[in-house]
């Protein structure tokens, strides 16, 4: 079980690509730093649309509620 | 054989084929498929430049995402042509792309992703009486699955699961706060404005 040591986030607007010349896409990019039990950190990262992080927003927002009742 | 081509009953079903081929990934369209089941009346010499003519079209106002001013421009552009289409042919190009555009424009935002995407979250919340670590009783600890994979996977197929890296994180009461509640509201008021 790793430990949650940083989160950093970004959000982006990918104009343009080479199979879409008017690409228009915002999404967020998140980077996630995890310690593992002897301290060594190792970064994830990964892309949401902005769907996906809607719904990611909402967990979170359920984890802050529920872990206040706790 | 030209009036073959000329017709536009047929033409509904190649955009189909195109589209598949070109956005959605769709790897057995064929050249030969698309003529033998759409316009077998015409030879292969003379289905192939239509056809590219076709594919050019529809990656053009892909490419450029066109709304329906620009997209009626530029199919007029295209019947006024020398070897361009009829008036016809544009018209279920425009009712093509009209029901169309939502899915492409997905498909190619799809492939415009290279990243890791996030393919599912679970979490629990669990209210620890005692830790090894932590000497503090009682302390309440929010546990996540993060299943992060490349972008397009389907979840839960089994071939690919080993290649999601299966995340979990144990995020302590004290650690939600500073960071993550903070960032929340703050990044989600950022995506609001931009997206509205």
């Amino acid at each position: 079980m790793k430990m949650l040591v940083d989160f950093q986030w970004k959000l982006g607007m990918a104009v343009s690509s080479d199979s879409c010349r008017s690409l228009k896409y915002p999404y967020v990019a998140v980077l996630l730093k995890v310690a593992d039990h002897s301290g060594q950190v190792k970064n994830k990262s990964f892309e949401m649309t902005i769907p996906q992080f809607q719904n990611f927003y909402r967990q979170f927002k359920e984890i802050a509620a529920v872990i206040e009742t706790v | 054989m030209a009036g073959e081509l000329e017709g536009s009953k047929a033409l509904s079903g190649l955009l189909s084929g195109l589209a598949q081929e070109a956005f959605h990934g769709h790897q057995g369209i064929t050249e030969e498929l698309l003529r033998s089941q759409l316009y077998p009346e015409v030879s292969l010499e003379e289905f192939r430049p239509f056809l590219a003519k076709m594919r050019g079209i529809l990656k053009s106002i892909a490419s450029a995402d066109m709304d329906f001013n620009q997209l009626e421009a530029f199919l007029t552009a295209q019947t006024k042509k020398q070897g361009g289409i009829t008036s016809d042919q544009a018209a279920v190009i425009s009712k093509f792309w009209k029901s169309h555009k939502t899915k492409i424009r997905e498909s190619l935002m799809n492939q415009s992703r290279w990243d890791s995407g996030l393919r599912g979250l679970s979490w629990r919340v669990d209210g620890k009486s005692q830790s090894r670590h932590s000497p503090q009783i009682h302390t309440p600890v929010a546990i996540m699955e993060l299943e992060i994979g490349k972008s397009g996977q389907r979840a839960g197929s089994r071939e690919r699961e080993s290649q999601a890296d299966s995340l979990l994180s144990a995020v302590p009461h004290g650690g939600l706060d500073p960071m993550t509640l903070r960032s929340g509201p703050e990044l989600k008021s950022r995506v609001r404005g931009l997206t509205d």
